[in-house]
């Protein structure tokens, strides 16, 4: 070994060696380090987009998910509101209708009842016309002595009858016409 | 005038900082720097053990610190290469991605030395032989992907036919030749340079010890923070020159490579 001092920008033996040292280095890196590389950071690459894409889709899905939900709530909505207004406007209508029998109900016993007064009234004054009639009669025949034909009278019974019966009731005189038919009929 | 200083001249002349000594042995008839074969055997070895280790922890999924590092590299290489040349220059990442890698660990080297008059691991591209290996290497390579894309006629005629038009291919032929000359000279020098200047400001710093104001080592108290400080620096240069050279070896091949014969 010796230390030697020569002009250090001429290159020596040395390079030839070094040279093979890093074509070797060149051979190694692009051999065995840089397509493994390569080969990983593309693997990753798609890795990545594989994933993105994925999440992408999982996105769409649940929008897609999503908007089908909104749409069946929408939908379901308008049937509750539908079924609401049905039913309000079923009720309205029972109501009306219980109303209108009601009503109707309530004027046919009115009437009813009002034509059983007056049926029962009529037959009332019938029996007392009737009465009287007969009282009359009785009274004047007891009183002449003699039998007296009701027809040969009727004129002078009937004012008589009017007399009492304007004095027991001071009815209109739309009852007195129906009386006097009446009155005339059930004899 | 500092006092003292007049002293430390005489001193540093005294010493007489050489360059470039090496432990030779002579093989054949041919010189050998064995401390530049060691040296560059030496980061060889680690570069492909960072390889080896990369290769065995390497993986698709989530990578770690030491992988991460590898893959910015060659993600920064890729890019650049993408950018000037385009698809094509794919062959040329493995190199680029060698030159640099290989170029910071030798570089790295400097960290170690002290500044001696002979350092047992100099960075070994603090000598000629290694950024001339290198920058031949790329040239060559450079070349032959020129012919390759412009085939032997086109290779030719480029020297002729720009950056003048064609009539005065007397100025283009000296033009290119001066370029293509210069470009492995400077490649390689300029990697060298920056080296050699680190290791040579280590030794300047490291002789600065004998420096005294009677019995003060100014020197010695100075030396030490002046080393760390330079060396600190001298790592950013090793980073910045191994980049830069992969760089440039990028630059060469896109020239080359270009179909046009604009550059």
């Amino acid at each position: 070994m010796l230390y030697a001092t020569s002009n250090f920008l001429v290159p020596n033996g040395t390079f030839i060696v070094v040279l093979l040292a890093f074509l070797l280095v060149v051979g190694f890196i692009a051999k065995y380090v840089v397509p493994p590389l390569n080969r990983e950071l593309t693997e990753r690459q798609d890795q990545i987009r594989g994933e993105l894409e994925a999440a992408d889709r999982a996105k769409s899905d649940a929008e897609e998910a999503d908007a089908e939900r909104r749409t069946l709530l929408e939908a379901a909505r308008a049937q509750a509101r539908h079924i609401v207004e049905q039913a309000s406007t079923t009720a309205d209508q029972t109501v009306t209708a219980a109303q209108t029998r009601a009503q109707a109900e309530y004027d046919r016993i009115v009437q009813a009842a009002d034509a059983e007064v007056t049926i029962a009234r009529q037959a009332a004054v019938e029996e007392v016309t009737t009465k009287v009639g007969e009282i009359v009669l009785a009274a004047a025949e007891r009183v002449l002595g003699r039998e007296i034909q009701a027809s040969d009278h009727r004129d002078l019974i009937d004012e008589a009858i009017a007399a009492v019966r304007a004095e027991t009731e001071g009815t209109p005189a739309g009852a007195g016409s129906g009386r006097a038919s009446n009155s005339g009929g059930s004899r | 005038m500092i006092p003292g200083l007049p002293i430390l001249a005489n001193r540093l002349i005294a010493i007489n900082i050489s360059v470039g000594d090496r432990v030779q042995r002579t093989l054949f008839g041919i010189k050998f720097d064995l401390d530049i074969v060691w040296a560059t055997m030496i980061a060889a070895a680690i570069v492909i053990i960072l390889g080896l280790i990369l290769r065995a922890q390497a993986t698709s999924g989530v990578p770690g610190k030491f992988q991460l590092v590898w893959e910015m590299a060659i993600g920064a290489i890729k890019k650049q290469v993408e950018e000037s040349i385009g698809p094509r220059g794919a062959a040329i990442v493995p190199l680029a991605l060698t030159l640099f890698v290989f170029i910071f660990v030798c570089n790295l080297f400097e960290v170690l030395s002290i500044g001696a008059k002979l350092e047992w691991l100099p960075a070994p591209t603090s000598d000629v032989n290694l950024p001339f290996a290198m920058a031949l290497s790329v040239i060559v390579l450079v070349h032959v992907s020129s012919v390759r894309t412009r085939g032997v006629r086109g290779y030719f005629r480029h020297y002729f036919a720009q950056p003048f038009p064609a009539k005065l291919f007397p100025i283009n032929l000296f033009m290119n030749a001066v370029e293509e000359l210069v470009k492995p000279v400077t490649l390689s020098l300029r990697l060298f340079g920056n080296l050699f200047a680190g290791g040579l400001m280590l030794s300047l710093l490291a002789s600065l010890v004998i420096w005294k104001l009677g019995p003060v080592p100014v020197g010695g108290l100075l030396s030490v923070p002046f080393t760390v400080v330079w060396k600190v620096f001298d790592m950013a240069i090793g980073a910045i020159q191994a980049f830069i050279f992969a760089l440039l070896t990028i630059i060469y091949f896109d020239m080359a490579m270009a179909t046009d014969g604009a550059h």
